[in-house]
């Protein structure tokens, strides 16, 4: 508190000068300064000179979605800046919130509708009015229905702008086949293991600020950033708490870690057993929440009793006293301890297991509820508005997953690889029909070429998109949208105050537009428009419930009595007061009768994954803290910071492979399948000899990206061998491997 | 007297990058390289190892921007003609009348400025400093040299500098390191340290607080080994031009906190 009075009393001297500054006239005589023969130089203003500040920005560069405000001089944004209302990122933004102004005036962004003249891949543009792109549009998809059937369409969205669409071919059009890549390339696993377990999808809900122990399965905060994440880590961290990171590698979040566990990869499932058989068989579990709570113990106990220290050790390439550490470290702390659910975490096909694992510890130190541990908030509710559920049984008729009897904990929609197989094989029926929205599968789905063979087939590709990401090169349309920053689009962000210490609060912050969208060199709309107007073509019109994104932020708004106008003279959040977010036991399913009556393992189960070729390692990928994934590769300000993702590779095999710091390099993967580009070799002690790594999201193929084309290497394009989930049907991506080539020549990896 | 300095908390920092993006956009620095090939940058973070020091593998960063040195070796080898400048202590009404050129050494805050208007754009001063904190920012037809100013222009309006109130860590700390009960102050005192040593000794304000194995990864790699030669060329060139310059009336002061009016100017307008 001392401080901050200081920091206060500090920043008001400082306004002290500016007043003498300011009387001492010099701006005036500075102005009059110009004279013809003398340019005035380049001084930027600052983003506070001549500035109005607009709020009810909600930042989309992630989808952490952090509110902001805008300084905007002459209807044009300078800055962007973490509004000082929020009780969630407060006035603080990450790199690429800070860099969303790049992404308003990025030259590269899509403007006009476009018509592929050219190949799917090879596109020609030719610009078209929004009349002839939607008359074709609606004409060319009711094509494929009245043919094939609405499930002779799939939809593939991502972000809030996304979901109006996919609703729309859901419920209305009545095609299941909706990939949602957040779900099957990410974090649906997570959310489908933890309610078989414990009833409830996790987020990333974990107490970390306030928790005794904290504990990352491959979590890497600092390369993965979220604000109000890292500020419930990192205020965790400065009380206090123990870090565990198991991983590979020496990420930005071992580098602040007191346990390290240098584990191979693939092998996290037997770690956690282990941690729990060693907890149960020493009696240092939550006995008391177990027995209250805890469902199948018995079985569970008895069926992981095989799993001990010394088996794990073995098999994740440990020292056990290392993973003994690990269990009294967790033991000792609970139940104040935060067992990390993680978010990306389909990497080897045997996730759902990892992610049962995850959640079964959980409930074995009784960390539900408590300070520091599993601890959903309790934020505010808001309604929806949108489209009525009139095919949602055709919908679930043709669902592939149920027609096949395969991943019956399969997350909403359809899982990515049903949908490509089929529209390749036609088996058991036809999908011509592709609609894009938001999300580039071409740099999502493993298996690049399966993906454009899926793209070729179809009778039509509709694309629409903030920017011509390498998804676009298929379209047949192609749609720009408005980007967040200039548009409603219906989304409602809520939620707590970061920290479940302070006094309890929840916000409920519409996205409003930060400018206006009104210009010359574009004509770009929003999803709801876009939507309605496709909706009205193809024979849907009737059942349109808002005619505007407006229009629906108001109808979702009234509903907690609450209005556009409200929000604005609230600055942009509303504040309402909290509910205390402990207490709240959940029961734990250690052994899933659920799970046992659908074929698949009723407790947690380690499923080995295939190692990696002599000669190779295993290409595991991650996040830059300057990305998220592709989208964010053609801003300007980003690229500068990290214009291309080094592949880190250890030292003493660097060393016997004449490999130095910075030496340019490809990558060729098991089944022969090189990088299109380059990148450069991070050489490090930080990194298992039998892995590599990257960050994700590098290797833009389309040239209209410019800043972002051919910069780095696109580890998807590597990823050519699934491992499909067997109890999800998502898509793991990191049974692949890799060797180097240096001039042309193919460097093989020493074990 | 003030001196402003900056601590940066290692133990904090998770190499974002915020920092560097706030304040290219609080100050519309352009991408790239100038025609030196520096980096054009007022605010960087650089990620330093993964790589084994003796207390063990670290792998922490370099977030750097000027460091408003005690001796700043941009200021001297600034070839604009010297101008009288009379500056004031916000504090205590003080005030002291100096000849600086372009760049110069405020002396009541301690910070190192630019004026614009007066810079010729040689690229002197970015050559001179060890720590690659200056770069010319050729964007607006006439080449400045551009250079963090500690946001004195925000701390006018009651804002923190772009790069402290963007942190999500509250990693960087800003402050008066001449007042020992700031938070700068006591950072200094639980031992943050300067990026010097022997052959580059001129008083960075900017220091770093690390643990043991971060610290020297950081203080190993970071630290400059040596003080840059003088380009003798482009002084020479940009003192070719300065006839010129010297041409060009109503020369002004960058309205800066502290600052007052050149005196000179002053007098031009009386002719």
């Amino acid at each position: 508190m001392a401080l901050n009075l200081t920091r206060r009393k500090f920043l008001q001297t400082a306004s002290l000068a500016a007043a003498t500054a300011a009387m001492s006239g010099c701006f005036a005589d500075r102005a009059k300064a110009g004279t013809p023969f003398v340019k005035k130089p380049f001084a930027a203003p600052g983003s506070f000179a001549d500035t109005k500040t607009v709020t009810g920005g909600i930042c989309e560069m992630c989808f952490w979605r952090c509110q902001l405000v805008g300084k905007v001089r002459d209807g044009r944004l300078v800055k962007l800046e973490g509004n000082p209302k929020s009780i969630d990122n407060g006035v603080s933004i990450c790199a690429r919130g800070n860099a969303g102004v790049k992404l308003l005036y990025d030259p590269d962004r899509l403007k006009f509708p476009m018509k592929n003249v050219g190949k799917r891949g090879a596109p020609e543009w030719k610009r078209i009015s929004w009349d002839e792109a939607l008359d074709e549009c609606a004409t060319r998809l009711k094509g494929v229905i009245d043919k094939y059937g609405p499930q002779g369409i799939a939809i593939f969205p991502h972000g809030c702008s996304a979901t109006y669409p996919m609703n729309f071919f859901e419920n209305v059009v009545g095609t299941p086949n909706n990939s949602e890549a957040s779900f099957f390339q990410c974090r649906g696993i997570r959310d489908t293991a933890y309610v078989a377990t414990l009833g409830v999808p996790p987020g990333e809900n974990v107490d970390m600020a306030n928790a005794k122990a904290i504990f990352l399965l491959g979590g890497h905060f600092g390369e993965n950033v979220h604000v109000s994440h890292l500020k419930r880590y990192l205020k965790g961290l400065e009380n206090g708490a123990k870090l565990i990171v198991v991983d590979p590698r020496f990420s930005a979040s071992v580098s602040k870690a007191d346990i390290w566990v240098r584990i191979k990869p693939g092998t996290d499932t037997a770690f956690l057993l282990a941690i729990m058989n060693y907890l149960i068989k020493e009696g240092k579990y939550d006995k008391k929440y177990v027995a209250e709570h805890g469902k199948g113990f018995g079985e569970f106990a008895k069926g992981i009793s095989h799993s001990s220290l010394k088996w794990a050790a073995k098999t994740c390439d440990v020292p056990e006293k290392q993973i003994k550490q690990v269990a009294d470290t967790l033991a000792a702390n609970a139940p104040n301890v935060s067992i990390h659910p993680g978010r990306h975490v389909s990497w080897n096909g045997n996730d759902f297991q990892r992610e049962r694992a995850l959640a079964c510890l959980t409930g074995l130190l009784g960390t539900i509820g408590v300070k520091g541990g599993f601890v959903p908030g309790k934020g505010p509710k808001v309604g929806k508005v949108g489209w009525p559920k009139l095919m949602s049984e055709h919908a679930e008729q043709f669902a592939l997953h149920t027609m096949a009897k395969l991943y019956k904990f399969s997350p909403p929609g359809t899982p990515t690889d049903l949908i490509r197989n089929t529209a390749v094989t036609g088996k058991p029926y036809a999908i011509k029909g592709y609609v894009g929205w938001g999300q580039n599968p071409i740099q999502t789905i493993p298996d690049q070429a399966l993906t454009i063979k899926m793209l070729e087939q179809m009778d039509f590709v509709m694309v629409c998109d903030v920017m011509p990401t390498d998804i676009t090169m298929y379209a047949d349309i192609l749609l720009p949208e408005l980007s967040y920053l200039e548009r409603y689009d219906g989304y409602i962000h809520k939620g707590t105050q970061w920290n479940f210490a302070d006094p309890q609060q929840q916000f409920i912050a519409p996205r409003l537009p930060l400018v206006s969208p009104i210009a010359t060199d574009h004509e770009r709309k929003d999803s709801i428009w876009i939507i309605n107007e496709l909706a009205k073509r193809m024979g849907y019109g009737e059942h349109i419930k808002v005619k505007s994104a407006e229009e629906m932020v108001e109808k979702i708004l009234a509903g907690v009595n609450l209005s556009i106008g409200q929000l604005v003279k609230e600055e942009g959040i509303h504040l309402q007061p909290g509910a205390d977010p402990y207490g709240k036991a959940l029961d734990v399913e250690f052994y899933s009768a659920e799970l046992a009556e659908a074929g698949y393992s009723a407790i947690p189960t380690y499923v080995p994954v295939p190692e990696p070729p002599k000669g190779f390692a295993r290409l595991v990928y991650g996040r830059s803290p300057v990305h998220t994934f592709n989208r964010t590769q053609n801003n300007a300000w980003l690229h500068n910071e990290m214009p291309n993702n080094p592949v880190w590779l250890n030292d003493e095999s660097a060393k016997k492979m004449g490999l130095k710091e910075g030496d340019t390099i490809e990558l060729v993967n098991q089944d022969g399948v090189k990088s299109r580009t380059s990148s450069v070799v991070k050489v490090t002690p930080g990194i298992r000899k039998d892995t590599i790594y990257m960050a994700h999201g590098y290797g833009t193929m389309n040239k209209a990206m410019t800043v972002a084309s051919g910069k780095g290497i696109d580890d998807q394009s590597l990823i050519t061998r699934l491992a499909v989930d067997p109890e999800t049907g998502a898509h793991g991506m990191r049974n692949n491997f890799v060797k180097f080539i240096k001039n042309g020549k193919v460097l093989s990896i020493p074990a | 007297m003030s001196q402003y300095g900056m601590i940066i908390d290692l133990e904090k920092c998770v190499g974002c990058h915020a920092c560097a993006i706030a304040c290219r956009a609080e100050w519309e620095v352009p991408t790239g390289k100038d025609s030196a090939q520096r980096e054009r940058r007022r605010n960087w973070v650089l990620r330093l190892g993964p790589s084994k020091t003796p207390q063990g593998m670290a792998s922490t960063y370099y977030p750097g921007l000027c460091n408003h040195c005690d001796k700043p070796a941009c200021v001297d080898v600034c070839p604009a003609d010297k101008v009288e400048a009379t500056f004031t202590d916000p504090k205590s009404g003080a005030t002291k009348t100096m000849q600086v050129a372009a760049t110069w050494k405020d002396p009541f805050n301690g910070t190192v400025q630019i004026d614009k208007e007066r810079c010729l754009g040689c690229g002197a001063c970015a050559d001179a400093c060890p720590y690659s904190a200056r770069y010319v920012n050729e964007e607006g037809g006439e080449p400045k040299a551009d250079k963090c100013t500690f946001c004195v222009e925000r701390l006018a309006q009651g804002l923190e500098p772009a790069c402290v109130q963007t942190c999500l860590a509250r990693a960087r700390i800003f402050g008066d390191l001449s007042d020992p009960n700031s938070e700068v102050a006591k950072y200094v005192q639980k031992g943050a340290v300067k990026l010097e040593n022997a052959k580059v000794k001129i008083g960075p304000n900017v220091r770093y607080y690390a643990n043991k194995r971060d610290m020297h990864l950081l203080t190993t790699t970071s630290i400059p080994k040596t003080m840059p030669q003088a380009n003798l060329r482009r002084t020479i060139m940009a003192r070719m031009l300065k006839p010129a310059m010297d041409q060009v009336k109503n020369l002004g002061m960058l309205g800066l906190a502290g600052v007052v009016i050149a005196k000179g100017l002053s007098e031009d307008d009386k002719q």
